[in-house]
């Protein structure tokens, strides 16, 4: 037997015995660390709450399947909204403050291509359920994709004759070719969804009808109606939307002439744009000043650039037709108080009237949603539908919306988000759940939680571009090219990981007190031993580790 | 990969449950240092935190042999040891002898010159946290001018310069001396793995926060030799072929110094004009430490800049 040497008993010469394992120094502490991952701001800043961060780190493993699926679980049509969106996440990327946002849009879009012709199937019809999808813009696609992935029969109802609704009938090719949007639905089409053109829901099949044939229905028949000016002779002018749906289709492939184009939003900018390209000269006429323009304002620099006439804090206010051509008469604005939505109200200058002549005037002041189909009932006060927008649930219990129908002009990530919000509460629904509210997420990263000591200042990665004297020559040359798989790493690498523990080893190389394991490319924290000294949770660079307070003295 | 430290070995030559302080410096460095020196290696260790920190008999801390010894004996205890070794023909054996600043700069300072100038085959490494941290935080002459210890007070901080050790030991030519601190990993382990393969007398100068001596809370241990390195208070660099030739191994941002003083309790009572004072000698330093880069290697240009160093 081992001789048991204590303090009354030590042996000639002291050796040691045995290690310091027998201390569970964890004892001193009275905080300790623990993994707690939380939102990147970009993450927060995403209508569909995209795990930028942790797709990145699947890309940059190497690991492209799992980081497609993080991709595809919050967005199915990331080479959609890759090419058009108008990138929340990268004006709130943490990046942005340190030197230049990180490029995600384009990496969405190289991971979506990647995989847009081997997208994974969804299960088999599990569910006896059917579910109804009115629209095929982005809101009813997602719906019907999520839908399908739980198991439903999913039935797709659109007026027009193809699908994509504004993606296909607004959009211009040079921003968003036709060929993605084609290999986006047919990856639709494999899941097992089914399409019946042609068919429109209030005159092909009413509301009741529908309802009555489905355990439920989305609704996501978007904002096709254009505003009206509301002056004397309108009646001369085109409406935007139906002009780039003529565009889109192939009717109109030409245009001549000086043209003015109303508005400042996404359509008016696609209007003109568009007509540059047809051969016209576009004018731009917006009622406020270049700060307050509603549309993506990449939109606007890129019209810009193509030498496109601004004319801001100009309405105008009549029409008449004058030798085959429009004089329009315009007022001149100035900015008064900031209204409902922030920016500042346009007021008009009194005498500051004059007149001009055009081709043709174009209008896209604005898009409002046609509601004549629904019932009365299912209708708020101000005769809107009336639509929770954490469920997306209506008045009747087997009717969801979302899109632009209850958004209003919105964008493309928008309608995707609801529509996956639908299919999730749909479920719910049939399954007899409550239904699931989504609220914004709590617990973002800050800027100033970065440490920014492991990082280095690194400029960002450019995707290609079509020169500006070519592009306008062009209507169905994509403008903007993909990175390529160095710069989709690169980029990748320049993200902070914000909130989310990328296995970048530095808490594990710092713990004085070894109490920090290293199991599956993650800490491991081994609390007997971890004095709660704190040192992985300050150089944790992304804000991964807190301190907790375990007792109180 | 992800991973940001490949060259620190997944090997751990340390245990847990050891006696240090929250957030020691000390220990992050000898973790590095057996990291990097692997097993075949006996430490020998003066009074100072370190010989508490291993722990209380019967239990120790290292996965190495230990051989604890007088204050002022380290040197010449580790080279005695080393001479043992190679007698009864272990002489692979690598001899650290690791000592505090009060073990090196002052009491240990005649055994030390004594092996250095025999150019006895052992690693010296003297883990500076700048004052007696053991004993209570008593002034030694590794202490900088400006700070607080309990035998330089506030109304009498220490007013005489640190003592420049690395210079000291180049005059006893000795073929390598480096100096490491604990944010940098991978400079730390690769210059004890150098210092390993190398015969004869090697010196490491180890910059090691301590927590309660610098009045620091225990998270910012790393932080704070991060900033000693990036304001140039101590720069990371090489001496090599007996004292001639200099390399300055990472361009340090240059940060004020005020960064560096300013998180510290020890220096709180500093005033601008004493900050500026020490500004100023830490870039006469500096400028006297880039000249002689310059002079072993005809340049400037070899030295890593704008990089993240780890
Ligand atoms: C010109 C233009 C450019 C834009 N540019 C961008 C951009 O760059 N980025 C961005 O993020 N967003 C952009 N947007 C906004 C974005 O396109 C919309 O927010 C989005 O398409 C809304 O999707 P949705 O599914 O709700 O509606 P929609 O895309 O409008 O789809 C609605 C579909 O429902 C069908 N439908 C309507 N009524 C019926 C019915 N009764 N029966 C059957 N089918 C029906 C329609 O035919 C249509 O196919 C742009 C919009 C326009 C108009
Ligand atoms: C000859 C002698 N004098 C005094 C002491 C008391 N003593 C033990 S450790 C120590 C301080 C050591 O300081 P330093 O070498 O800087 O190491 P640190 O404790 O700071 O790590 C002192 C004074 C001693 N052990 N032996
Ligand atoms: S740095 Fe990365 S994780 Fe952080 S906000 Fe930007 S993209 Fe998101
Ligand atoms: S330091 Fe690195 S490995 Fe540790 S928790 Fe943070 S991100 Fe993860
Ligand atoms: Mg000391």
């Amino acid at each position: 037997m081992k001789e048991k040497f204590g303090l009354h008993n030590l042996p000639e010469a002291p050796v040691t015995l045995e290690t310091t394992l027998i201390n569970k120094t964890g004892s001193w502490k009275n905080i300790q660390p623990v993994l707690q991952e939380s939102t990147a701001p970009c993450t927060a800043a995403c209508p569909a709450g995209i795990e930028i961060p942790l797709y990145f780190d699947m890309l940059i493993r190497g690991r492209f399947d799992e980081a497609a699926k993080i991709l595809h679980e919050s967005n199915p049509f990331p080479s959609i909204t890759g090419r058009v969106c108008p990138h929340f996440c990268e004006q709130k990327c943490n990046r942005g403050y340190f030197d230049e946002a990180i490029g995600i849009r384009g990496i969405e879009r190289y991971l979506g291509d990647l995989y847009l012709d081997k997208k994974w199937s969804p299960p088999d019809v599990t569910r006896d359920e059917k579910v109804a999808v009115v629209g095929s813009g982005p809101a009813g696609l997602s719906a019907a994709h999520f839908l399908r992935k739980k198991g439903y029969r999913v039935t797709v109802f659109e007026r027009d004759q193809k699908l994509g609704g504004v993606l296909r009938y607004g959009i211009p090719d040079y921003r968003l070719p036709k060929d993605i949007l084609d290999r986006e639905i047919e990856a639709l089409k494999r899941e097992g969804i089914e399409f019946k053109t042609g068919v429109e829901v209030g005159k092909d099949i009413s509301f009741e009808e529908l309802k009555n044939s489905f355990d439920a229905v989305f609704f996501g028949t978007g904002a096709p109606l254009e505003r009206e000016m509301r002056i004397p002779g309108e009646e001369l002018f085109i409406k935007g939307v139906e002009f780039l749906k003529d565009v889109n289709t192939g009717k109109i492939k030409k245009f001549s002439g000086k043209v003015a184009v109303v508005g400042g939003g996404n359509v008016a900018m696609d209007v003109a744009r568009s007509l540059l390209r047809l051969g016209a000269t576009p004018v731009v006429l917006y009622r406020r000043t270049e700060k307050e323009m509603p549309a993506i304002r990449e939109e606007v620099e890129r019209a810009m650039e193509d030498g496109i006439e601004f004319k801001f804090l100009t309405l105008p206010v009549r029409a008449e037709k004058k030798n085959g051509k429009i004089e329009l008469t315009n007022i001149k604005m100035k900015l008064g108080e900031p209204d409902e939505t922030g920016r500042r109200r346009p007021i008009p200058i009194e005498g500051s009237e004059f007149t001009e002549e055009y081709d043709a005037v174009i209008t896209a002041i604005g898009e409002l949603a046609d509601l004549s189909i629904f019932p009365e009932d299912l209708l708020n006060k101000k005769g809107w539908l009336d639509v929770d927008l954490r469920t997306t649930a209506t008045k009747d219990d087997r009717v969801f919306a979302g899109g632009d129908l209850v958004l209003g002009p919105a964008t493309v990530i928008e309608a995707i988000a609801l529509g996956k919000r639908a299919a999730i509460n749909i479920d719910r629904r049939i399954n007899g759940l409550e239904l699931k509210e989504f609220r914004p997420f709590e617990k973002v990263v800050e800027y100033k939680k970065i440490v920014l000591d492991y990082f280095m200042e690194e400029p960002r990665q450019k995707q290609p571009e079509v020169p500006v004297e070519e592009r306008i020559r062009h209507f169905d040359v994509e403008e903007v090219g993909d990175y390529t798989p160095e710069q989709v790493q690169k980029e990748a690498l320049r993200c902070f990981s914000c909130g989310h523990c990328n296995g970048c080893g530095t808490c594990w190389v710092f713990c004085p007190d070894m109490a920090i394991g290293w199991e599956n490319d993650q800490p491991v924290f081994i609390y007997d031993y971890c004095k709660g000294c704190g040192i992985c949770s300050a150089e944790c660079p992304r804000d991964v580790i807190q301190m907790v307070q375990v007792r109180t003295f | 990969m992800s991973f940001w430290y490949n060259q620190v070995p997944m090997e751990e030559n340390f245990n847990s449950g050891h006696l240090a302080c929250q957030g020691c410096g000390a220990t992050i460095a000898m973790r590095f240092a057996l990291k990097a020196l692997g097993t075949n290696t006996v430490v020998v260790i003066p009074a100072c935190c370190w010989t508490i920190i291993d722990g209380a008999f019967p239990a120790h801390a290292i996965k190495v042999p230990l051989f604890h010894t007088a204050f002022e004996t380290a040197a010449v205890v580790a080279s005695g040891i080393k001479s043992g070794l190679r007698i009864r023909g272990k002489g692979d054996v690598t001899v650290m002898a690791w000592a505090g600043d009060g073990g090196t700069f002052d009491i240990g300072i005649q055994a030390l010159s004594g092996a250095a100038e025999r150019n006895e085959d052992i690693i010296y490494v003297v883990y500076d946290n700048e004052a007696y941290m053991n004993t209570g935080i008593q002034r030694s002459s590794a202490t900088p001018y400006g700070a607080w210890t309990t035998t330089t007070p506030e109304k009498h901080p220490e007013d005489r310069p640190k003592k420049n050790i690395m210079e000291i030991l180049a005059a006893h030519s000795i073929p390598y001396q480096a100096t490491a601190t604990i944010a940098y990993p991978e400079d730390f382990i690769r210059k004890f793995k150098k210092a390993r393969d190398i015969r004869g007398t090697r010196f490491i100068h180890v910059l090691s926060p301590c927590p309660p001596g610098w009045k620091i809370p225990s998270d910012v241990s790393v932080k704070v030799s991060r900033l000693a390195v990036e304001t140039r208070v101590f720069p990371l660099y090489e001496i090599e072929d007996y004292g001639e030739k200099y390399t300055i191994n990472y361009w340090p941002k240059g940060l004020p110094v005020k960064e560096y003083l300013k998180i510290q309790g020890r220096f709180r009572h500093l005033t601008e004009d004493r900050i500026e004072y020490i500004q100023q000698f830490v870039d006469r330093q500096w400028e006297k430490l880039v000249l002689k880069h310059k002079l072993s290697h005809g340049t400037l240009d070899n030295i890593p800049k704008n990089v993240i160093y780890r």
